[in-house]
């Protein structure tokens, strides 16, 4: 969901050609205060990351409005018994990843998989270092996520409940360190690749890779999607399946639900993982259009 | 009125100091050429000199630069207007405040201080005109109150200049 600021309601409009900048002017104090207070009581609403509600939630959401899309949550239902709700402010893909792959950790005791990432993870801080990155941008970010890493697993005296990692999740200092740290390894993973993602970039915006980074994946707040998911899968070497919901329909008259699973170069892989868990990726994030919330399977 | 003014702003977090530090220590190894930063007491606002390139429209001019850090720093952009006299430059008001996307929207923590003054810089020396913006009066007059230029909704279009 894009809480980005709404494109203007307080009538100035921009100028499109003009010589250089624009701005809005806010020539009505109240206004503007009301208005960002309403903002704000939005985003309060929910926190980052919300509790575990059953599907039933998500289809009450759309109980006056679309049936076909009320027929794909109960084909969804079949498979998936709940959804955690991020909030929508152009972090929510990162966001998601985060708390469904942590969760994971914390519940499997998975110490193959951290001792695996970890080496993914010195191979993002090289890239960064290699094209040119100041380590002291990026550094702290990295320590903040490695942290989480060993805090997950019990037994420690740094280990954290289930419970508390909810509260980190919806902790400002550590939840956007660890979004703006994945965000690292991202614009790392596409410049790295750069002949291959560069066509994907081009068909989105027509800019340069590098542009395209600093405009569309290192400044907190921008939206991800398919490029984002494959870079960040890749590198991590931790594959993604992405459900979508939206009001699309086959003409066959059969309503399904499509899913895409994001799969990194097969040597990258978790080792932990069984073979029948490779093809079924651990991380379940339902896309609807702007937006991606976490999904549980039955 | 009781628009948030600059003035209202909040201590530095811990991790906030750090990182600042972290750029001190790099800028005196390092400072960008063209920019001149004497340390003060004060690590949240900084005050930098900034010297027109050469074969430029600002060659020898000497400017000030002044920074404020957010509390949440790096993760919110810092505040960076030029102090009085600003250069009289297409994107920069009378007031100081300048119109470039990475010191709103498009900031980042991949960003330093050392790389949005390289960034003002490079602005700087690629005028080919020096003028005030078209709408410099209107929009000083909306600032008034003293609002931070991270609270005006900006819109660039043109990223040559």
């Amino acid at each position: 969901m894009r809480n980005k600021e709404p494109v203007l309601d307080d009538g100035e409009v921009v100028y499109e050609d003009g010589p250089g900048c624009g701005w809005n002017a806010f020539e009505d104090e109240d206004v503007m205060q009301q208005t960002s207070s309403i903002h704000d009581d939005e985003a309060k609403k929910l926190p980052y990351v919300g509790d575990k509600e059953p599907l039933s939630s998500l289809a009450a959401e759309y109980q006056s409005g679309s049936p076909i899309l009320l027929e794909k949550i109960k084909v969804l239902a079949e498979q998936y018994a709940s959804i955690r709700r991020t909030r929508g402010d152009g972090n929510c893909f990162f966001r998601g990843f985060m708390f469904s792959y942590l969760e994971h950790l914390l519940e499997a005791q998975d110490k193959a998989e951290i001792d695996r990432v970890k080496v993914n993870i010195e191979r993002s801080r090289k890239a960064l270092q290699t094209l040119g990155y100041a380590e002291l941008t990026f550094e702290d970010f990295f320590t903040l996520f490695l942290e989480q890493l060993e805090d997950v697993i019990q037994g420690k005296e740094t280990s954290i409940s289930h419970e508390e990692l909810v509260l980190r999740s919806r902790d400002q200092s550590v939840s956007d360190y660890v979004v703006m740290f994945f965000r690292f390894v991202t614009s790392a993973a596409i410049q790295n690749r750069s002949e291959f993602f560069e066509p994907f970039i081009m068909g989105l915006t027509n800019t340069t890779v590098e542009q395209f980074c600093k405009s569309a994946v290192e400044p907190m707040g921008e939206e991800s999607d398919h490029v984002h998911i494959t870079a960040l899968s890749d590198a991590l070497g931790v594959p993604i399946r992405v459900v979508y919901l939206d009001r699309s329909s086959c003409d066959t008259g059969g309503v399904s639900v499509n899913h895409h699973d994001f799969i990194p170069s097969a040597d990258d892989l978790p080792s932990s993982s069984g073979s029948s868990e490779k093809k079924n990726p651990f991380i379940t994030l339902l896309y609807r259009p702007g937006h991606y919330d976490i999904l549980y399977p039955n | 009125m009781t628009s948030s003014s600059t003035s209202s702003r909040k201590n530095l977090s811990k991790i906030a100091c750090n990182r600042l530090q972290k750029e001190l220590t790099e800028w005196q190894a390092s400072p960008p050429a063209g920019f001149n930063y004497k340390v003060s007491d004060n690590l949240q606002r900084w005050v930098i000199e900034v010297v027109g390139a050469p074969g430029t429209l600002y060659a020898n001019e000497t400017y000030r630069l002044q920074v404020d850090f957010p509390e949440h720093y790096p993760m919110e952009a810092p505040q960076v207007i030029f102090m009085n006299p600003a250069p009289m430059h297409p994107h920069i008001y009378s007031n100081g405040h300048i119109c470039l996307d990475i010191l709103y929207d498009s900031w980042s923590p991949a960003m330093t201080v050392s790389s949005v003054c390289i960034s003002i810089l490079s602005m700087l020396s690629s005028s080919t005109v020096k003028q005030r913006p078209e709408d410099n009066d209107r929009y000083v007059k909306n600032c008034r109150n003293g609002r931070s230029p991270k609270e005006t909704r900006w819109w660039f279009h043109d990223d040559k200049v």
